[in-house]
């Protein structure tokens, strides 16, 4: 099999933006890594393939599937195709998501104290006061440098036009930067060489700039805080990451069950005794941080830590309530609050979005629902979505009497094409759809994004769900020049 | 430390430790089986090794105990089943220890289950499935002692490491001894209780005369220069947990300092009246409770069980 054949299947569809090809040429921004690749023979490329494979599991970098009281280990698809960004673009995005952060930060600050924005009629207060995750015990509470959104993942896609989209701000607990930084190091194990020959922009510097970030929040007057990294334990999905992370920053891991608090102030179980946490890093969801104030059947939290929290005694990253933030039918004001608080034009595009709760567009999306996608505004993970363009006319109308129970639940957008890049599968390489996920760091000195992100990869032929519980994989992301 | 990670960490030594020295005694003793033993009671194994009070129903096949040893995942004190546990610890406290520890461990996991292991012991040459795990059992302890560094948490996995190492010397001297009173041959029962310790060699060398009870009974309890001597490990386990005096809780450091010096100067000078195999099995007996009392204290007092 020659390296023309292995190319033979990559066909274009001209809808669609192809990364790598624009008509039927190489892109210059590909070339320097395709003749690398071409250098390559298949054999050796399909060997490469499973060398990458034996590394995720001979790292445990996996999460186990419990089937029959058993574990099986299962590793995250990973693609060994770099997916390549210029620095131009990425100028555009880097610039484009701060001005973003920026301004939901303030948002949420606004909206948990004065709320300017309703007042001025910018948004709805029936849209704040019905969303779920907009947290009353939050109000009034002041956290440390106003700073709400320490640590986001913004999910961009392409158009047709190769022009950035928004599709969604994940400010809870978003995951995948460790896939990222292991994702970085997975290349050079499989293309020696080929990282310091591109040019590319290292992402090492991630839990450096984080760590620092966590360290800057504590309120006490030390030399060196106590920051800890709250998991929910070892079966969740994502315990890898939290491990990484905590191991990169040197900080300690901990559950639920290793903290206390006591009279207002959290502590941690040590072999010496107790010890005094100052900033709390929480991969645990806001439902389940405190039983006390959240939900009361949670042991993943801990009793009273929001009481420490509101007393100011520990810093928790991401702040309770940044839910409202980055509630799907909030989403479409976003462009208006860059406007409102920065007077600034937004530098990246915005889905249009339809809320449900409006009957025209109610009419309007599901007289055209080929062409629309409908979600749920609370979910994520690429659960409880319907694609318009692949259903049939039943699960239509199933889906539209979910949808007429409680249409405030429910958004929906045109669907977009997504962007396609070259894959290696199968034994040969094939364009598949992609999404961008890149990782930004607010802290008291500003908002830093680590050049680079995670590409997400719907592995199946035609297919436009890129998340991980839906089948997609991922890809190490190269930032060049 | 977080005592939850000392604790996971105290656990996740013992169970590499257990596994190990099972391995080399089955080992031993399977080679003893195919060899020099005629009608080796592989039912006594079984049941030696298997959950406190447990009676096998069958006399097994050598490949059967075997297969119910090492990789049988409804016997809940299978080799498989302990190194599961060693990973599900390490995994716990993926961040604390060094991430070649971890891989480590984790490639020891995959290995055990591999089908080519399964096929080796079941269709196959044993002694090869048995080198090609115990290598990778080596290969942890070289890695923890190249990367780990010399913290509270190295001191927990060695208290773990060295009270498992010393409870499972006894269980194989207990063992050995059963046989030996169901008709075994002193000698052979003694030679391969040696190798089973890996210190035949060295029972050559230092006592210089065919096995003796008594000097076997020495090696095994009293000998301070033998890694697998009961006195050697509890020495061991007395000076890591020494190291822990500057993080201690002063009262609990002196609780536990007490029960390990009685343990050990019981150990030292009550060894040495022990002539007969009745005096040797009521001392096995009395140190293995003293152990639990001490691994019970070390639970309550350092890993926050209380």
């Amino acid at each position: 099999m020659s390296f023309a054949s292995l190319l033979s299947e990559y066909s274009t569809h001209p809808n669609i933006w192809d990364e790598m090809c624009l008509k039927g040429e190489i892109r210059s921004h590909y070339k320097v890594f395709f003749e690398t690749l071409s250098q390559i023979s298949p054999e050796d490329l399909v060997k490469k393939d499973e060398l990458a494979k034996k590394l995720f599991m001979s790292q445990g970098i996996t999460f186990t599937v419990y089937s029959d009281g058993e574990g099986i280990e299962k590793i995250f698809p990973f693609d060994i195709i770099p997916r390549i960004i210029t620095a131009a673009e990425w100028t555009q995005i880097d610039s484009g998501i701060k001005q973003r952060i920026k301004a939901l930060n303030i948002f949420l600050r606004d909206i948990y104290h004065d709320q300017f924005i309703i007042k001025d009629g910018v948004i709805p207060a029936g849209l704040i006061h019905s969303c779920p995750n907009f947290l009353r015990e939050m109000v009034g509470v002041d956290v440390p440098f106003d700073i709400y959104t320490h640590i986001s993942g913004i999910d961009l896609i392409r158009d047709s036009d190769g022009s950035f989209y928004v599709l969604e701000d994940n400010l809870r607990t978003p995951s995948g930067v460790s896939y990222m930084l292991e994702n970085r190091s997975m290349t050079y194990r499989i293309f020696p060489g080929i990282l310091p020959k591109s040019n590319v922009r290292s992402v090492k510097d991630y839990p450096d700039l984080l760590l620092k970030n966590l360290l800057s929040l504590s309120n006490r007057q030390k030399s060196e805080p106590t920051v800890v990294l709250l998991t929910p334990g070892i079966y969740n999905s994502a315990y890898f990451e939290h491990t990484t992370l905590a191991r990169l920053m040197g900080i300690e891991l901990v559950e639920g069950r290793d903290l206390v608090v006591d009279n207002a102030k959290v502590y941690m179980k040590t072999t010496a005794g107790l010890k005094q946490v100052d900033v709390i890093y929480r991969r645990v969801d806001d439902e389940f941080i405190d039983p006390l104030i959240f939900n009361p059947n949670s042991i993943l939290g801990v009793s009273g830590l929001y009481y420490a929290y509101r007393k100011g005694n520990v810093a928790i990253v991401n702040a309770p309530g940044n839910g409202v933030a980055d509630d799907k039918a909030v989403y479409p004001f976003v462009p208006h609050m860059i406007k409102y608080y920065l007077n600034e034009e937004p530098i990246l595009k915005t889905v249009p979005t339809y809320g449900m709760d409006d009957p025209e567009h109610f009419q309007h999306v599901f007289s055209n629902i080929s062409r629309m996608v409908i979600k749920k505004t609370n979910e994520s993970g690429g659960y409880g979505m319907l694609m318009g363009h692949a259903v049939t006319e039943k699960e239509v109308n199933q889906y539209r009497k979910e949808v007429e129970k409680n249409p405030r639940h429910f958004i929906a957008q045109p669907i977009i094409s997504l962007s396609s890049v070259p894959c290696f599968i199968n034994n040969k390489i094939q364009p598949r759809h992609v999404d961008l996920r890149p990782f930004a760091l607010n802290g008291p000195q500003g908002i830093e994004i680590v050049p680079g992100g995670l590409t997400r990869v719907a592995l199946r032929e035609g297919s436009l769900v890129v998340n991980s519980s839906q089948g997609g994989g991922s890809k190490d992301t190269w930032i060049v020049g | 430390m977080l005592s939850r990670v000392a604790d996971a960490v105290f656990w996740m030594a013992r169970y590499m430790e257990r596994t190990d020295n099972i391995l080399r005694a089955l080992r031993t003793n399977y080679i003893a089986s195919q060899d020099e033993i005629q009608n080796f009671d592989w039912h006594l194994w079984v049941e030696g090794l298997g959950p406190e009070g447990y009676v096998s129903e069958s006399n097994p096949t050598y490949r059967e105990a075997l297969h119910h040893l090492l990789l049988n995942k409804e016997n809940n004190t299978s080799l498989l089943i302990n190194v599961a546990r060693a990973r599900e610890n390490a995994r716990s406290v993926q961040d604390y220890i060094t991430k070649e520890v971890w891989q480590c461990i984790n490639d020891y996991y995959h290995l055990i289950r591999d089908p080519h292991t399964e096929q080796l012991l079941l269709a196959n040459d044993p002694v090869t499935a048995f080198d090609n795990l115990l290598r990778e059992s080596t290969l942890f302890y070289g890695t923890v002692d190249i990367t780990m560094n010399r913290g509270e948490g190295y001191s927990f996995l060695n208290i773990g490491k060295y009270i498992e190492r010393l409870l499972r010397s006894l269980d194989i001297l207990e063992l050995k001894i059963k046989e030996l009173e169901s008709g075994g041959i002193e000698v052979t029962q003694w030679k391969y209780l040696l190798y089973s310790l890996s210190g035949y060699e060295f029972h050559t060398k230092y006592y210089r005369n065919v096995l003796s009870t008594e000097n076997v009974f020495h090696q095994v309890i009293l000998n301070a220069q033998f890694p697998h001597s009961a006195l050697y490990c509890l020495s061991q386990v007395d000076r890591y947990f020494k190291r822990l005096d500057a993080i201690s809780v002063p009262e609990h450091f002196k609780e536990m300092e007490f029960l390990l010096g009685k343990a050990l100067s019981n150990l030292r000078y009550g060894g040495h009246e022990q002539k007969n195999l009745e005096q040797v099995k009521s001392l096995v007996l009395r140190t293995k409770i003293e152990i639990k009392d001490l691994g019970h204290k070390l639970a309550s007092l350092y890993f926050g069980y209380s």
